[in-house]
């Protein structure tokens, strides 16, 4: 009996090993030849937000590595991670880029003495939700419907910005180092669309061949 | 926990009242005194005056409410109003519109909450700046008299109108009317009114008195009237009484209002179920919809299509986007 279920686990182990196998990944590196903004003056609230707040539109390092652009691969369909999370602290919206999923939900809190709202809108400037938040560690969950960029921005702090990009497809953020990652990928070729909120959207084909890293290079204009 | 939260927080000090509230929240987008004036605002749309009391006394607290707890789009306006049902009680909530209530100094307005929904024939209590069309169409009869009316608050309680009949032979009338809100708090008014109508060949001298009230959540609205001709040959003098029992399906400014009337004019009687809605997210368009049907004396009288379409012109039509 117990050899059975040994040889079932490491049947089932076995099986998983394949089907990482017969997968591949995708990961990548980002970087632009534009410049950050300079910092924005703040005049609201400065006890709380200070006065002087960096422009995250466009978060760029020495390198030219561009941070928060969002990796989409089209067609590739994924499940899971039906809430989001962002959070208000010291008058910016945490974290600025996020994926979200259709038809999943938004948590938004504050940990910031002062009234916050988070209005959400389409890209057509239609409102989804604009809810405030007077105190800190208040949490409110609201829904996000159908795929599409979702902006995310305060009545009361012109200069917060956050983007929640809600789509059914496999996608990543790229990070500080303008690095990200997607894993889990069939085999197979692909587009794969990358967004960010200044820059011009861009497309790449590319392979993904199984048990590989298919590594990109992108710049963004 | 409400107290650790702001040991932790060290200095900022968070308000405990709601004029605190209003002053650390509100303030930012409506003004210290309400006049939503800002040196540097950072919303697009400029809120009502609330220091305008011939603007805010004709507003319901129950719209506040909703307003504050649903956002702007909750009434038909701006989604630059955030919505705070999540984050305020509702005692809050209430407790907002009566400090709001205070931005109004001038006394004697009568209350908003008694601007209830106009019945069709039931003439309101409450004053109002409002433009109608009136359609009364005969069921079996070739009957059609269209009604145009223009309403204009004059002062704090009093209103005129003047109204002018389209009938199938054209037009041959012309109503004038005055209203007064005697007296009223904050669910009740009595509104004492005196209207004319002119002909050609008469005047009739028609004076009434109007009143309304809530009952839970029925708006119970009555009116009686005398219709006195200059010359009793054209004319008789008759004794007019209407009263409504309605009430709203939500709080909505969109919502359906379903009511009925009994409609009395000496001995005849009649009766005349409606439905009302809101036809804009800030219910500045409304329309009616009813059948006045009689109780007795059916063979003289038949049964009649009435309604209104409804225009509350100093209310904004829609949310300014
Ligand atoms: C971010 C800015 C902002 C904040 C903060 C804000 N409001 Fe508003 N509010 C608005 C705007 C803009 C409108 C007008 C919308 C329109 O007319 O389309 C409005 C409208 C309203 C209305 C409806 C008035 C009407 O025209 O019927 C009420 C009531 C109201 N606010 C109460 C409050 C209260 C109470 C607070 C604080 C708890 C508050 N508001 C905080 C921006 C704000």
């Amino acid at each position: 009996m117990g050899r059975i279920l040994a040889l079932g686990i490491l049947g089932a182990l076995a099986s998983a090993q394949v089907a990482l196998a017969q997968s591949g990944s995708i990961t990548g590196t980002i970087t632009t030849a534009v410049t950050g903004q300079a910092p924005v003056r703040v005049t609201i609230d400065q006890k709380v937000c200070g006065s002087e707040l960096p422009d995250e539109a466009i978060v760029v390092d020495a390198r030219g590595r561009l941070a928060n652009a969002v990796v989409t691969v089209a067609g590739l369909k994924r499940a899971g991670g039906r809430e989001s999370m962002v959070m208000n602290e010291k008058c910016r919206f945490a974290p600025r880029v996020q994926v979200a999923r259709p038809n999943g939900s938004v948590r938004t809190s504050s940990k910031d003495p002062v009234l916050h709202t988070t209005q959400a809108q389409y890209e057509d400037g239609r409102t989804i939700f604009n809810v405030g938040l007077p105190v800190p560690g208040i949490t409110i969950t609201k829904a996000v419907g159908r795929a599409a960029t979702v902006r995310l921005h305060c009545n009361t702090h012109p200069w917060m910005r956050g983007w929640l990009v809600v789509t059914d497809e496999a996608a990543a953020v790229s990070g500080a180092d303008g690095r990200f990652t997607i894993d889990n990928v069939p085999p197979g070729t692909y587009q794969l669309r990358i967004w960010h909120e200044a820059l011009k959207s861009a497309s790449q084909t590319i392979t993904v061949v199984a048990g590989q890293h298919t590594d990109v290079k992108f710049e963004l204009r | 926990m409400a107290l650790l939260l702001a040991v932790a927080l060290g200095a900022q000090p968070q308000p405990t009242t709601i004029p605190e509230m209003w002053s650390a929240w509100c303030a930012r987008c409506h003004a210290q005194d309400g006049s939503g004036k800002i040196a540097e605002p950072t919303v697009t749309v400029e809120p009502m005056d609330f220091t305008d009391c011939r603007l805010t006394s004709a507003e319901p607290d129950a719209d506040w409410e909703r307003a504050i707890a649903k956002g702007g789009p909750g009434v038909g306006l701006s989604p630059e109003m955030p919505a705070f049902e999540d984050s305020l009680t509702p005692e809050q909530i209430s407790g907002f519109v009566r400090h709001m209530r205070g931005f109004c100094t001038d006394r004697g307005w009568p209350s908003g909450n008694t601007n209830f929904p106009r019945p069709i024939l039931t003439e309101k209590a409450f004053p109002e700046n409002e433009f109608l069309v009136l359609p009364a169409i005969s069921h079996d009869r070739n009957d059609v008299e269209i009604k145009a009316l223009y309403e204009r608050r004059v002062g704090k309680r009093s209103m005129f109108e003047i109204g002018v009949p389209v009938a199938n032979d054209g037009v041959d009338e012309l109503e004038a009317a005055v209203k007064h809100a005697l007296v009223s708090n904050d669910r009740s008014i009595v509104s004492l009114g005196f209207e004319t109508v002119l002909s050609s060949s008469l005047a009739i001298f028609e004076p009434f008195a109007s009143a309304g009230t809530m009952l839970r959540d029925w708006y119970v609205q009555g009116q009686i009237k005398v219709e006195l001709p200059t010359d009793r040959a054209r004319a008789d003098r008759a004794f007019v009484y209407n009263a409504y029992l309605g009430r709203d399906t939500s709080a909505a400014p969109t919502t359906w209002t379903i009511g009925v009337e009994i409609n009395g004019e000496n001995g005849e009687l009649a009766f005349t179920p409606q439905v009302r809605k809101g036809l804009t997210g800030t219910g500045a368009l409304a329309a009616s919809l009813g059948v006045t049907i009689p109780i007795n004396k059916r063979e003289q009288r038949g049964v009649r299509w009435v309604g209104y379409w409804l225009w509350e012109y100093l209310e904004p039509w829609r949310a300014r986007k």
